[in-house]
């Protein structure tokens, strides 16, 4: 939040279990727009493959949600 | 519903039915109630409210996260009135949200956790009597008015102004019963030590709330009269391998019943020395807390305690007098251990108008 206030592209991550949270602080702290790159929870019961595969996607995510926000604005 | 204007507060005035039940409904079903009744904070309970304290309504205490809604006295106002409050219960609900925004105590972290901490009410110096908050038998249970509209009154203000909805931003997993109401006085008649606020740094003719991150009250019932036994099976409750206060190094609470107070006042020892026995005798070797768990240690206490391996003793705190330590509840050989959230530091606040 701190960064995009600043008007640099910013993206916050965090697992579905927080991801109603984001959402909600994001939208009261004014930023409703903010997005937010989600993690399936949980993970400590995921082998490394698994954590690897996600953390793999969670980077795919990142780079489609700056590129997006960055060309709409 | 229609709109009736705005208080000065930053609340809107709306005219709700002439009914109880149609109000109750209303207030469960947007969402500003704890689920149980609330008092209907009509405009002329709100202002018997207000003129309990010097400060004007339209001040703002704090911004309470994790919605950084602003509390503003009149929105506390409001949310004491719902919670049962009487007028004379205001400045202690404005002192604790203020001692709640404090950095320290990390509101957000409280707020928002999966963890069920809920934030207990410690209420020190004369205007506890004045107000009949309860020190003593069933200190922390039911029957006393006003522990329970001032702690409700507390948790109402952290949901509807800090925003705290449980499912959205209360993400506990479970929460606890203490999250509808949590507040006790000290018993300072009984405490053969310094009071909590005098320990902290003020004077005991002043009146303070203390707020703590608390997890959950676990009873110890023991009829020993000897103070080093007694502080063993202490110690033995406070290890406890999934504990968020071994992984950070943290603040434990210890409600000390009088009768277990003055054992350990008889055999000779002081608060401090009671804190420094209990941070020696309540290490734990970290190899009783899971393999993961044990990675979060080393990524929290690394830097404070060296290598950390399976046998090394993890202290519950960082230094012995971060244990807190107070005199509460009637008669009878119960003590209290208060497991605290974990990264969240107690504050206390002088209540201001206290009167």
């Amino acid at each position: 939040m701190e960064i995009a206030k600043r008007g640099r592209a910013a993206v916050t991550i965090c697992s579905t279990a927080f991801s109603t949270l984001g959402r909600a602080q994001a939208a009261a702290l004014g930023n409703p727009e903010l997005p937010i790159a989600v993690i399936p929870h949980p993970f400590g019961t995921r082998t490394r493959d698994e954590v690897r595969d996600l953390a793999r996607q969670c980077v795919a995510d990142v780079v489609t949600l700056i590129t997006e926000k960055t060309r709409g604005e | 519903m229609a709109e009736r204007g705005q208080g000065e507060g930053g609340s809107v005035r709306f005219e709700a039915p002439d009914d109880i039940e149609a109000i109750n409904r209303l207030y469960h079903e947007r969402r500003w109630s704890d689920g149980l009744p609330i008092v209907p904070p009509t405009v002329e309970r709100v202002a018997r409210m207000l003129a309990r304290t010097r400060r004007t309504q339209d001040e703002t205490v704090a911004h309470l996260a994790p919605g950084f809604g602003a509390a503003t006295v009149e929105r506390i106002a409001i949310n004491a009135v719902m919670a049962g409050c009487a007028p004379e219960h205001l400045p202690v609900v404005i002192a604790a949200v203020d001692a709640a925004a404090a950095p320290e105590f990390n509101l957000q972290g409280i707020q928002a956790t999966t963890n069920p901490v809920a934030v207990w009410i410690i209420v020190n110096g004369p205007v506890a009597r004045r107000l009949g908050i309860n020190g003593s038998f069933n200190c922390l249970g039911q029957g006393t008015p006003a522990n329970a509209a001032i702690g409700r009154a507390l948790r109402l203000v952290l949901q509807n102004v800090g925003g705290a909805l449980p499912g959205e931003m209360d993400r506990a997993t479970h929460g606890q019963p203490g999250k509808y109401t949590f507040c006790c006085a000290e018993n300072e008649e009984a405490n053969p030590w310094e009071p909590l606020h005098v320990e902290r740094g003020l004077r005991r003719e002043d009146s303070t709330v203390t707020v703590v991150g608390a997890e959950g009250t676990m009873n110890m019932n023991t009829h020993t009269k000897d103070a080093a036994e007694l502080l063993r099976v202490i110690a033995e409750t406070m290890q406890h391998p999934p504990s968020n206060e071994y992984c950070y190094g943290s603040e434990p609470w210890l409600i000390l019943s009088p009768e277990h107070a003055e054992i350990l006042r008889a055999g000779g020892l002081t608060k401090s020395e009671v804190k420094r026995q209990l941070w020696d005798l309540s290490r734990m070797p970290a190899g009783r807390m899971t393999e993961r768990d044990l990675l979060r240690v080393k990524a929290s206490r690394t830097a404070e305690l060296g290598e950390i391996r399976a046998d090394t003793l993890l202290t519950i705190a960082h230094r012995p007098e971060d244990i807190r330590v107070i005199v509460t509840g009637g008669p009878g050989t119960h003590s209290v251990y208060v497991p605290c959230f974990g990264n969240t530091r107690a504050v206390t606040r002088e209540i201001a108008d206290a009167g």
